[in-house]
């Protein structure tokens, strides 16, 4: 039935940027371990993954993606037992409970809550497509997302719930949030964010909030110029590193700043930096530009989606892309404080890849189930 | 609010646009900011990494050796072993670095663990100077460098550090850090001379890094000829720019190295035999006579022998000193709180430093003066009854009160000539021709005309001599002392400035150039510790070139007054027969009536000199209450030189509180005449040393 139809609107531009930005994300790797003995299987990991990745792409892309809607409760319920697992029984690692271990390789719930979280609320936004846009609907999807988001506040991991929280207000507004209830819930959200500032400033002990998570917003906007570790030293190293590239860059494996060890966190999530300082203004544009298209390309599946379900998952993953790079691109350039955002392909780790992944699976199936050919 | 959304599109496209409108938004902020981070600040961001990468780290040079005049080795370098430990490269494996620990302790001696580690303890450690075990040292060190050696043991045996050096091959992290100490094999006896090297002291760091010395590791010199010679002894360091990772871990040169240029070797014009001499000799001295007076009467002195004929010093003895080999690490504070605490003050050098009153030593100055201003004629009698009185007036109309000046021999000298006024160092003659006396001598030489002799024959001024903290002494005059005193010039000041008294001060060296100058005919050479400088590989550089200050006899270097004591622009000399008469004096004090004439009794070389005996009334002789009128107590001085008719070396002698010129400094300085010329006749026979 699919054979041809299923082919000719396979999106192979979508696939061919995944396939670029993972196989440039395991050549940056490879540049930016520097030499570290404990970095060494990474690159050979990372290749694993990113050639898994690819299966996990055409597997998804092969199924149906309705029967994804049908089976929304039960991912939805699975997703919050498995966070429940992870807060009970889950071990404390760097602070957070955030992974479980599996022997072979660590899971992060987390990632994956991330692409079920879209298709669930995709599914919930299709359905009510057609429903008055009034504070019930607003509320019954703010109590879907925070059934999952506050397990995830809990470990703590506030980037993630941030994350979904994103997600959860983009699909409303595609769907038609009324502007007058965005104007009140931006004024809800402004309002919120000084109510923390200023317990915060008391010293009052908020729950769900960690003391570093506040001494990377304190070190954001007031950094101490004489750190020589920690979240400021790092920015720091990545401003050096950054402005080190120049146009042109200093070259693959010849970035003194990468080589030499003195931007910390080099393979995840200071990875940008690794890479403007080795290509230069000129390389890191051309890839923001290739991340840009990736996600240009997800919206476009999503316009031109079969149905609506379908569009809202595209569409979803796009916005998910698209906070991901921004975020990580901007804790790199210094406008935004340091949260634990991977830059998407790129990056060092299998969960994120994993997860990445699994969304463009989903985002082909849409693609190429789609009715009506492109219009010209 | 209701939205029309046809049904072949899934969302209200203004919508969508929105986002991608966003999306432009943030991107476009996004490049522009990567473009100023990259482009416009790109060059002080490269700057910034280039800092980072780049170390720059000095290799030591080796600082130059001094040897005395015959190349005897008065300081060298000599290797000091200390054990290291790198904390990076210590097996991953906690069990096999403790085991290390456990080893090299059995070793060293440096207990594996010991002491806690906390801020304070942390914040105060000194390598070399911790009690803290290996594991807390290298826990330190590997927080600080991880790959920068730490030492644990300092200054081991060199057979330690041979075993340590063999478990070096199995054992990366254990080494053996060869630093270099300077040693003094004459140690004490030279220490006044060579002082000593300390840590570059925070005050000047700024100065000595900008030459390249490594604050902590390089030392300089703190006194004596190390620290007057720094700069040549030094050499500078070699430099290596090198790129290093995070750790500190060296990558490799990032420029061809600059190797490090070894300090000149130093040979002074020191006799080390003759400075043994000299020291053995004033020692000798001063115990003989406290064990004759059965008290600590004098306990420092001087003394100080030159080539007059090319300023030279053979000798210089400042007595009590320190002993500098124990400096050679690190100055221990006990020790130097002994020393700074001792009354004697070893670390002062009292041959240049110490500032006393001459007394009778200083004749020889009022004494050219006397006869080349023509006060008296040389064979002029003046008449020395014990007692003059005179008028002390402070100005010319004060009527002056009465006032006696006695001869140091009471019943007094009678008739006195020039020569005889040296030899017998009659007080009263230098009275009466200095500051006049009724009609016998109308017009006395006076202050003004008695300051321009002294400091034609060095009183008042540094010499410039190789060492560190040299004093310039006293010459007062009339203008000096209304600045200083608030008083006018009395009448009596001159008479007994006349004798190197009162207000006039001078070091035991300016002492010895006043004769070194008269013995060499008038002429002044500069005195000089460096006899030449040799380069590492041992071409001389600096050759022995005597300095001639100047000559008296040639040079105008006497102001003339007028009448009212006012100076004028022209300046004169001294003529020769002044000099010439000067020396005959000399001659004639050791000779029999002389004032020396006991101890040179027996002298083969034919010498000259002149006894000092001057009182003083210091701090020291105050608190202990023995200026009593009449009687003070006094410095014993001595100044000889010889061969009377051809010198080639002059000594002074000076003992604090010693007495009588005559019977205390005077027997000093025959010693180390004779031990001179015995020790020229020994290098006669090897055509070496004192024989050049």
């Amino acid at each position: 039935m699919f054979k041809r139809e299923f082919w000719r609107h396979y999106d192979f531009w979508l696939l061919g940027l995944v396939l670029i930005l993972s196989i440039f994300g395991i050549v940056m790797v490879r540049s930016a371990i520097a030499g570290n003995a404990e970095l060494e299987g990474s690159v050979n990991r990372q290749a694993t993954f990113v050639a898994l990745g690819m299966g996990v792409i055409l597997v998804v892309s092969l199924i149906d993606y309705h029967y994804w809607a049908s089976l929304s409760r039960v991912m939805y319920i699975g997703t919050i037992l498995f966070l429940l697992v992870i807060f009970i029984i889950g071990e404390v690692q760097f602070g957070s409970a955030r992974r479980l271990d599996l022997g072979l390789f660590f899971v992060q719930p987390s990632e994956l809550a991330k692409i079920i979280m879209i298709l669930v609320l995709a599914d919930f936004y299709a359905r009510t497509r057609d429903q008055v846009k009034d504070m019930r609907w607003i509320l019954q999807g703010f109590l879907m997302t925070f059934g999952v988001v506050v397990w995830i506040m809990l470990q703590p991991n506030l980037s993630t719930s941030i994350v979904l929280i994103v997600i959860w207000f983009s699909m409303m507004w595609i769907s038609g949030l009324p502007i007058k209830y965005l104007v009140m819930l931006v004024i809800i959200g402004i309002l919120g964010i000084m109510l923390f500032l200023l317990l915060i400033s008391l010293g009052v002990q908020i729950p769900f909030i960690e003391e570093y998570q506040i001494q990377r917003v304190v070190n954001f906007m007031f950094p101490d110029p004489n750190a020589r570790h920690g979240d400021t030293y790092n920015v720091e190293q990545a401003l050096i590193t950054i402005g080190s590239g120049g146009w042109f860059g200093q070259g693959y494996g010849q970035g003194t700043q990468v080589q030499l060890r003195y931007l910390k966190v080099r393979h995840t999530d200071f990875i940008f930096s690794a890479m403007a300082a080795e290509f230069g203004f000129i390389g890191t544009s051309l890839i923001i530009g290739l991340l840009v298209l990736t996600i240009i390309r997800c919206f476009q599946i999503a316009k031109n989606a079969a149905d609506h379900y379908g569009a809202l998952i595209a569409y979803g993953f796009g916005v998910l892309l698209f906070f991901q790079t921004i975020v990580n691109i901007g804790v790199n350039l210094n406008v935004i404080p340091v949260t634990g955002l991977t830059l998407p392909f790129i990056s060092y780790g299998g969960s994120s890849l994993l997860s990445l992944v699994l969304g463009i699976g989903f985002v082909e199936s849409v693609a190429a189930r789609r009715k009506t050919p492109d219009k010209a | 609010m209701s939205e029309k959304v046809l049904p072949s599109e899934n969302f209200p496209s203004w919508r969508l646009w929105t986002v991608y409108g966003l999306m432009g938004l943030i991107f476009l902020y996004y490049l522009f900011r990567l473009f100023t981070l990259q482009i416009v600040q790109g060059q002080d961001y490269l700057d910034q990494a280039e800092e980072n990468r780049t170390t720059i780290v000095k290799v030591q040079t080796q600082r130059g050796i001094i040897q005395d005049r015959n190349g005897f080795i008065l300081a060298r370098n000599v290797p000091s072993y200390n054990v290291t430990i790198t904390p990076a490269y210590l097996p991953a494996d906690e069990g096999a670095t403790q085991e290390i620990y456990r080893q090299l302790s059995l070793i060293v001696g440096v207990p594996a663990s010991l002491g806690e580690i906390n801020d304070e303890t942390v914040r105060l450690f000194k390598p070399c100077e911790t009690d803290l075990g290996i594991s807390q040292i290298v826990f330190i060190g590997d927080t600080n460098a991880p790959y920068d050696p730490v030492r644990v043991a300092c200054n081991v045996d060199r057979e330690i550090a041979m075993i340590v050096q063999e478990m070096n091959a199995d054992w990366a992290a254990v080494d053996i850090e060869i630093e270099p100490v300077r040693e003094y094999p004459t140690g004490e006896l030279t220490a006044e001379v060579i002082g000593f090297l300390g840590p570059i002291p925070a005050s000047r760091q700024e100065e000595y890094v900008e030459l390249g010395f490594v604050p902590g590791v390089d030392k300089v010199g703190y006194a004596g000829v190390e620290a007057s010679m720094q700069d040549t002894l030094s050499g500078v360091n070699g430099e290596r720019t090198i790129e290093v990772d995070v750790a500190g871990q060296e990558i490799r040169d990032l420029a061809p190295p600059i190797d490090p240029i070894p300090g000149n070797n130093i040979r002074l014009t020191i006799d080390t035999r003759l400075q043994s001499a000299a020291k053995a000799a004033l020692i000798a001295e001063i115990d003989y006579w406290n064990i004759y007076f059965n008290t600590i009467r004098s306990s420092n002195g001087v003394v100080i022998a030159i080539n007059p004929k090319t300023g030279e010093i053979l000798a210089l003895v400042s007595y009590p000193t320190f002993e500098n080999n124990r400096m050679a690490r690190i100055i221990p504070a006990y020790y130097y709180e002994q020393l700074s605490n001792d009354p004697n003050r070893p670390l002062f050098n009292h041959a240049i430093s110490a500032e006393h009153p001459p007394g009778s030593v200083f004749k020889m100055a009022t004494a050219i003066g006397v006869l080349n201003e023509r006060v008296v004629t040389p064979e002029f009698k003046v008449f020395d009854p014990g007692k003059i009185t005179i008028e002390q007036k402070f100005s010319p109309n004060d009527p002056g009160t009465p006032r006696d000046y006695v001869c140091w021999l009471d019943a007094g000298h009678g008739y006195v000539d020039f020569l005889h006024g040296v030899a017998y160092s009659c007080d009263v003659y230098f009275y009466k021709v200095s500051g006049g006396y009724e009609d016998e001598v109308p017009v006395g030489l006076g202050i003004w005309r008695m300051a321009e002799y002294a400091k034609a024959l060095s009183y008042g001024e540094i010499t410039g001599i190789e060492l560190p903290g040299e004093a310039d002494g006293l010459m007062p005059d009339p203008d000096w002392k209304r600045r200083n005193v608030g008083e006018n010039w009395a009448t009596g000041d001159t008479y007994i400035a006349a004798m190197g008294q009162g207000y006039v001060l001078s070091t035991p060296l300016q002492v010895l150039m006043s004769f070194a100058t008269l013995a060499n005919d008038g002429k002044y050479m500069k005195p000089t510790l460096i006899r030449e400088i040799v380069d590492s590989e041992g071409n001389v550089i600096q050759p022995f070139t005597p300095e001639l200050k100047w000559d008296i006899t040639t040079d105008p270097v006497i102001t003339i007054f007028d009448e009212n004591n006012f100076a004028t622009d022209q300046k004169k000399t001294v003529e020769p027969w002044v000099v010439e008469l000067a020396k005959q004096g000399m001659r004639m004090v050791v000779e029999p009536g002389g004032t020396a004439d006991t101890p040179f009794e027996t002298e083969t070389i034919p010498s000259a000199g002149k006894t000092g005996t001057a009182e003083y009334c210091d701090n020291v002789a105050q608190s202990k209450n023995l200026c009593q009128p009449g009687s003070w107590p006094t410095h014993s001085w001595y100044v000889g030189y010889a061969p009377y008719d051809d010198p080639e070396i002059a000594v002074v002698a000076f003992v604090y509180n010693g007495g009588e010129g005559a019977s205390v400094a005077a027997p000093i300085v025959r010693q180390v005449l004779d031990a001179y010329f015995e020790l020229k006749a020994i290098d006669s026979t090897t055509g070496t040393g004192l024989g050049q």
